[in-house]
């Protein structure tokens, strides 16, 4: 059968990645696929790395959107902010709907249907989309290795249905279905599922990645190596969301940094090619995790225990990435060294006078 | 008609390798296969179709069925045109796509060779697995062999794609009894199925050249203008399927009449009224019957969505007692028996001359109904022609005196 080749697009990557918050970069295009005026919270984290993402690709894209708060706050009442086709899809459909869109390109391109360089197939998972319902539809489409990106922007809850634990909402993190109490005083009792290396580590043919909102050129360097790569790629976003992490929201940028700073969102490369992680990325600083949990209200009834445990997992993931762990951070994981949130320690006290 | 029919060939084929062949003169872009039986045998015969290069088209083994059909929504969105199936428990597992597929209007297709649903995990043929989805807005009809499979195929791509409908299409078979059972099937040439079905355009297609968004979020207001416009979809497809029937009669030279074929209905006074692959013994029990002088006849039902309302009251309504031979669990159903019953009373309610109708249980769990069976049921819809009045809805066949 007489085929047509299919042309793949190839992206610059840009200088200066680990500057931190400015992204200013003369090098990125000036085009916008994804406009302002959606019906997000302010200071929405996913909502900012969608901007970036979308920029990053350009506009010979596709996005697919399973539901979530990308789909639900951005495409509100008909009105979309999406500057290149975009589909929604069911909440489990992330990988699966994604291959079809790919599948079809190859075929169209293939058979003479479509004219074209092939398309930047770009899905928006949330990670309760990404961790839990659709992850075999994600699972299926790295497997098969469709020439697309996968994103879980994580925003580590379910925030659209109004802030639930997902299988990525962190030890001691409140939610609607992890309240704390006398009984569970931590609220989220389980440690978040290690969703990228799982991803990284049963699909090793795919550029897996971790990313932060705090890092935007990284960011975008990571979605451009991830379009380049020929096949399927996958990278995780933190990406804050103030509704359910309540905190100030001019803070979203600075809690991205922080996350990291803290070792609590490692951030990493998978590379494909050499089949090994690249931990070459080094924050500023290293920092305790108390002082990115005290900006947030969903750590506010965390006892001095759960903060330790907490700094223990965070040291746990620094040694996984082969960087030595200074004093400080030692001493942090021990209780002796740590005291309840105020908020705890004010509940404390209301209870004693009762 | 000015193709050659020189490359038409016969082969003898069962009705799942029908709709691997119906596939591959269609010229998918995409499949989408998950295995389980009795479908599993179109999607190997398709397998093997690409792996020889007979067949130029993206096969994706998916990760279930719900996979499967989003993987058919997202490459139908694109523009490519979409092949994939299943039977029984895989169909429901699939469920949450339905809606989302006809509602954005894509026309995707899904074979289906039913399978009884678990539990008790019987392979056998029960229609329930598709007719559980029958009102979610897909066009959906059962074929009685292999033949029929085969060209249902082309005719629902053709509807499906229709700029008038945009709808997508579920194409039957009973399981085992058309799935696997070989006959003659007549493929045609190549030239026929060009002239006949003309190349998949969706209209907006996810395209970055023309970038629309597929689906937004909505307030309560904006759903009902939404929901009309895909219920006068499935309206409006009635006058196309028509057209498309006749279109295919001069191609192809093989009529069907799109919604109710009838069989020695002439002078009936009782009729079954059933659809797929039952209707073929049907057929052979209603000749037995007519050579001992039994007025039996048979209304056999080609198209359930859009449900022809108007045809089946014609139809039905020459007749003195109708026996629907459900094939089917709609457990708790106006008759407590199947789901066809409910439907074919509806039709006949503005009747002037309404006959008498009655349900049977028959051929469920995927059993064979015997000729004894029909004359069974054919003493019950008589007994019930000379009293005027049934003795009850519905009747397990074989479980009663
Ligand atoms: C099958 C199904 N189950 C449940 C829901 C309800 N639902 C809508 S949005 C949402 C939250 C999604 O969470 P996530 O993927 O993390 O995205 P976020 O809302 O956090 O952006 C859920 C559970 C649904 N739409 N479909
Ligand atoms: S709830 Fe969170 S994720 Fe959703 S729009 Fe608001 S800030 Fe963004
Ligand atoms: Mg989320």
């Amino acid at each position: 059968m007489a085929t047509i080749e299919v042309q793949r697009q190839v992206l610059p990557i840009l200088g200066n990645p680990n500057q931190g918050a400015r992204f200013y970069n003369p090098d990125l295009p000036s085009s916008e696929p994804f406009v302002p005026g959606h019906r997000t919270c302010a200071g929405c984290g996913p909502s900012i790395q969608y901007r970036m993402t979308s920029k990053a690709a350009g506009d010979n894209t596709i996005l697919v959107g399973p539901t979530g708060c990308m789909y639900v706050a951005n495409s509100s009442y008909l009105c979309t902010p999406y500057n290149v086709p975009w589909a929604h899809t069911q909440i489990g459909s992330a990988g699966s709907f994604t291959a079809g869109v790919a599948a079809a390109y190859e075929a169209m391109i293939r058979k003479g249907k479509w004219k074209g360089a092939y398309p930047n197939i770009i899905c928006e998972a949330g990670d309760g989309s990404a961790s839990d319902i659709g992850l075999a539809s994600i699972s299926g489409a790295l497997y098969r290795n469709h020439d697309c990106l996968i994103i879980c922007y994580d925003n580590e809850q379910y925030a659209n249905t109004g802030i639930q634990a997902s299988s990525r909402t962190p030890y001691g993190g409140m939610t609607t279905f992890s309240p704390p109490g006398p009984e569970v005083p931590e609220g989220k009792k389980l440690y978040p599922k290690d969703l990228a290396r799982m991803m990284a580590a049963g699909h090793p043919h795919c550029y897996v990645a971790t990313a932060s909102v705090g890092y935007p050129i990284d960011l975008m360097n990571k979605v451009r190596k991830g379009l380049n790569h020929k096949g399927a790629s996958y990278l995780m976003v933190y990406t804050p969301c103030q509704k359910g992490f309540v905190y100030e929201t001019p803070r979203s940028i600075d809690l991205g940094r922080l996350v990291v700073e803290c070792g609590l969102y490692p951030m990493w490369e998978w590379n494909p090619e050499k089949r090994e992680f690249d931990y070459s990325f080094r924050p500023q600083s290293m920092r305790p995790v108390a002082e990115y949990l005290k900006l947030q209200g969903r750590f506010g009834h965390l006892h001095a225990q759960h903060i330790a445990n907490l700094q223990q997992f965070a040291n746990e993931q620094w040694q996984m990435m082969g960087i030595e762990l200074p004093e400080a951070l030692i001493k942090a994981a021990d209780v002796k060294n740590q005291t309840n949130m105020a908020a705890a320690a004010e509940a404390e006290q209301v209870a004693l006078t009762v | 008609m000015a193709t050659a029919t020189a490359t038409k060939k016969k082969v003898r084929i069962n009705g799942c390798v029908a709709s691997a062949q119906a596939a591959k003169y269609a010229d998918v872009d995409v499949i989408a296969a998950y295995p389980i039986r009795p479908y599993t045998a179109t999607m190997m015969a398709l397998a093997q179709m690409v792996a020889n290069g007979e067949l130029d088209a993206e096969y994706i083994v998916a990760d279930s069925e719900h996979s499967q059909l989003s993987i058919a929504h997202g490459a139908s969105s694109s523009g490519a045109r979409v092949f994939t199936g299943s039977s029984g428990v895989g169909v429901q597992f699939a469920y949450e796509l339905y809606s989302p597929i006809s509602g954005s209007r894509m026309p995707v297709q899904m074979m289906i060779a039913d399978r009884t649903l678990d539990p008790p995990g019987d392979f056998g043929s029960e229609h329930t697995d598709a007719l559980s989805t029958r009102d979610m807005g897909w066009l959906m009809g059962w074929a009685c062999d292999a033949q029929e499979a085969f060209d249902n195929h082309l005719i629902a791509y053709r509807i499906g794609e229709d700029r008038r409908v945009l709808l997508p299409q579920m194409v039957c078979q009973d399981g085992f009894f058309v799935s696997h059972i070989t006959s003659d099937v007549e493929l045609p040439d190549a030239g026929q199925v060009k002239e006949f079905l003309p190349p998949y355009k969706h209209p907006y297609p996810l395209d970055p050249r023309h970038p629309v968004s597929h689906g937004p979020q909505i307030m309560p207001e904006q759903g009902p203008p939404l929901q009309l416009e895909r219920a006068r979809a499935m309206e409006e497809s009635m006058a196309v399927i028509e057209e498309v029937h006749d279109e295919f009669a001069k191609i192809f030279g093989r009529r069907y009449d799109p919604w109710v074929e009838e069989f020695m209905t002439d002078d009936a006074e009782v009729v079954f009224f059933m659809q797929g692959g039952h209707a073929v013994t049907a057929r052979f029990a209603i000749q037995h019957m007519r050579e001992r002088g039994l007025k039996v006849g048979l209304a056999r039902l080609r198209t359930i969505r859009p449900y022809p309302t108007e045809r089946v009251k014609d139809v039905l309504s020459k007749f003195k007692v109708v026996g629907v031979i459900e094939t089917n669990m709609g457990l708790g159903s106006p008759s407590s028996g199947g789901v066809l019953y409910a439907d074919a009373c509806a039709a006949l309610y503005e009747s002037e001359k309404r006959p008498l109708v009655m349900s049977f249980m028959a051929g469920m769990g995927g059993e064979a109904i015997v000729l004894k069976e029909f004359y069974w049921m054919a003493e019950k819809m008589m007994a019930a022609q000379k009293r005027g009045k049934i003795e009850k809805r519905t009747h397990w066949v074989g479980f009663e005196e």
